[in-house]
């Protein structure tokens, strides 16, 4: 029997949730091999750590990558102002908002908030309540919405799902007071724009345009999928039950920027993980993942990474640009290292 | 009556592993002849020069399609016939049981993954735990990659070798010097025929691999010269149009594995070197995806998600 339409949708979305834990335990694959000393936190958040078979060297370094420039372009934000917010779509098992508390950022940080699939919150406002080792970082929570839900004065983890309409999936953050508009704000997409319609991640990205005075944007994901490898790519995740309708609506480096221009942001840039390792990771950073395990070929290396983008962008109010000049110059810092 | 090799040799063209004593005899056999062999082998045209294989069969067997089967033409492979695909036990068999069966049809030198430190991380060690619940048959294939020649000279004028050229190597003549009867060593010349790129530099560099050299055109004609050699053919590193001629078509990277690691989408091609060396270059595609060049309990290729 075929299965019926909405049985269908739902298996597509069990498919993106699962998206999750594959780049969670990617994650937990890297930490293990010791590429990020600073991650105590990933182990707890996957379930049955300890059975989770170690990633081939190429994922581990492009994981390491991808985390890199995405923890410089947020820690640089935070050194923009004396107080941002800081919003994760589709957060998942995100360390980060551990991490930098663990650094002691907290003071910077008025907000954090995480959106991801009811399933996914729910999981990991269990794993906050379970484990002293996470929970320690958000002593005063409570919970809502029979666990799907957890809020404190600094972090707040959501069930949305991002498809629908902003106004009412992001709303109620402004309207609650949970995050000001006159408080700088970034927004991270890791892998999430990607899995819905264009029309809705272009809403997403309009709308913080819309509802703060100045907003960063970050966006991380897949593209260029319309050569050879990329062909090969979107089979092996159909393979999976992985669809990407987004990936088609921005498929080069410069349509990646346009996702930020064309809604009223003042800049982008977009680099592929290729350039960002060849020169945008600090040398002796490149020098001390390659004690940590061989790498026997490059090229490989290289064509799966300049299939990925992290592309940013930044928006002022257009009469606020001189004293805006330091977000206006957020970015990756050139390291040229190769 | 066929005998016992054509049996085996019938049973890995299925892609159904032999039994863990037929690879231990398969193996000793392949050592009596290897032994034999220079450090460089010297190979008569016509002849059909591969690349690296890694494991997978299917695509092996696409290659025998386009390239005919051994012994019906005279190959030459350039190693790497293990790793990363589902299926280096069965690959590395059948190529060793036609070395052992033809062994004036087909040439094996030794790729960089012919080793035991790779393979323990790149699949092959593995592989061979699952397949025969031992590291039994793991150890006997090494033991016969210290056998596997270096490089080869097609009719002195095609000089054919894994990676590539080294600093500590001018002359053919000093490669037939090296005690090639060991693992893999970290450094020196051995270690950089297997392990050197081209690339677009001058004299030598720094490989980003961690071992062998990047040599530029300036040092591919100086070789050249020296050995009164025509062409350079090497593999080692994945070419998605299946080779890749550079330096004034005095080097080509021959690549035999297509869509490599189930993942790159890339093309492959053997090169036909005909009685006067004049080169074809046979390009051809993976083998259909089904449930056998796949299996159903690998994990599928991986990417960031």
């Amino acid at each position: 029997m075929e299965p019926t339409a909405s049985a269908k949708a739902m298996d597509k979305d069990a498919a993106i949730r699962s998206t999750d834990s594959d780049a969670a335990q990617a994650r937990l694959s890297a930490v293990n091999k010791g590429y990020f000393p600073d991650d105590i936190f990933i182990q707890h958040l996957v379930q049955r750590a300890r059975f989770v078979p170690p990633r081939p060297p190429l994922i581990n370094i492009g994981t390491f990558v991808r985390s890199t420039a995405i923890d410089a372009l947020v820690n640089a934000w935070i050194h923009l102002s004396p107080q941002v917010q800081i919003v994760s779509l589709g957060a998942g098992s995100d360390t980060r908002y551990f991490r930098l508390a663990n650094a002691g950022k907290l003071p910077s940080i008025a907000h954090y908030v995480e959106l991801d699939f009811p399933e996914n919150t729910s999981r990991k406002a269990a794993a906050i309540f379970r484990n002293d080792v996470l929970g320690r970082h958000v002593l005063d929570r409570t919970i809502h919405q029979g666990g799907m839900e957890l809020r404190s004065k600094h972090y707040t983890l959501l069930p949305v799902d991002l498809r629908g309409p902003p106004s009412s999936t992001l709303g109620p953050l402004l309207a609650s007071g949970t995050l000001q508009r006159s408080i700088p704000t970034l927004f991270i997409s890791e892998c999430v724009f990607v899995y819905m319609p264009s029309s809705a991640s272009n809403a997403i990205v309009r709308w913080f345009a819309e509802s703060f005075d100045i907003v960063g944007g970050l966006v991380y994901e897949m593209f260029g999928l319309t050569d050879s490898f990329g062909t090969v790519m979107r089979s092996n995740l159909m393979s999976r039950n992985v669809d990407l309708p987004g990936v088609d609506a921005y498929p080069t480096l410069s349509s990646q920027s346009t996702r930020f221009t064309h809604e009223q942001f003042s800049h982008a840039t977009s680099l592929t993980l290729k350039t960002i390792r060849q020169k945008y990771i600090s040398p002796s950073e490149l020098d001390r993942i390659a004690t940590l395990e061989m790498l026997d070929e490059i090229e490989e290396l290289e064509l799966v990474l300049e299939h990925y983008v992290i592309s940013w962008g930044v928006k002022v109010a257009p009469d606020s640009q001189a004293e805006c000049a330091a977000f206006l110059a957020w970015g990756l810092k050139f390291e040229e290292s190769e | 009556m066929p005998s016992d090799l054509d049996k085996q040799i019938e049973q890995l063209k299925r892609c159904e592993p032999i039994s863990e004593t037929q690879v231990k005899e398969l193996c000793i056999k392949a050592r009596e002849i290897l032994v034999e062999e220079g450090n460089v082998q010297y190979v008569d045209a016509p002849v059909t020069i591969c690349g690296d294989i890694h494991g997978q069969f299917f695509d092996l067997l696409e290659l025998f399609k386009v390239g005919r089967f051994c012994p019906d033409a005279n190959y030459l492979f350039m190693g790497d016939f293990v790793d990363r695909g589902f299926y280096s036990v069965e690959t590395f068999l059948l190529l060793l049981a036609f070395k052992v069966r033809y062994p004036d049809r087909i040439t094996l030198i030794r790729g960089n993954h012919e080793s035991r430190q790779i393979t323990q991380v790149y699949g092959f060690y593995d592989e061979c735990q699952r397949k025969y619940g031992s590291a039994n048959v793991w150890r006997y294939c090494c033991e016969v990659f210290d056998y596997l020649a270096l490089a080869a000279v097609v009719d002195g004028r095609v000089f054919c070798v894994h990676g590539g050229l080294s600093p500590n190597v001018e002359t053919v003549d000093q490669i037939r010097a090296i005690d090639r009867k060991q693992e893999v060593p970290h450094d020196g010349a051995m270690c950089d025929l297997l392990w050197s790129d081209p690339d677009d530099i001058k004299g030598w560099g720094l490989s980003p691999r961690g071992a062998g050299f990047l040599f530029g055109s300036d040092i591919v004609k100086s070789f050249s010269h020296t050995n009164r050699i025509d062409l350079i053919a090497r593999a080692h590193q994945l070419a998605m149009e299946g080779y890749k001629l550079m330096f004034d078509r005095m080097i080509v990277t021959v690549w035999s594995a297509p869509n490599y690691c189930y993942r790159c989408g890339n093309v492959a091609s053997i090169l036909e070197l005909d009685e006067n060396l004049q080169q074809e270059y046979k390009v051809f595609q993976h083998a259909p995806t089904d449930t056998r060049s796949i299996p159903a309990k690998r994990p599928p290729p991986q990417y960031f998600l």
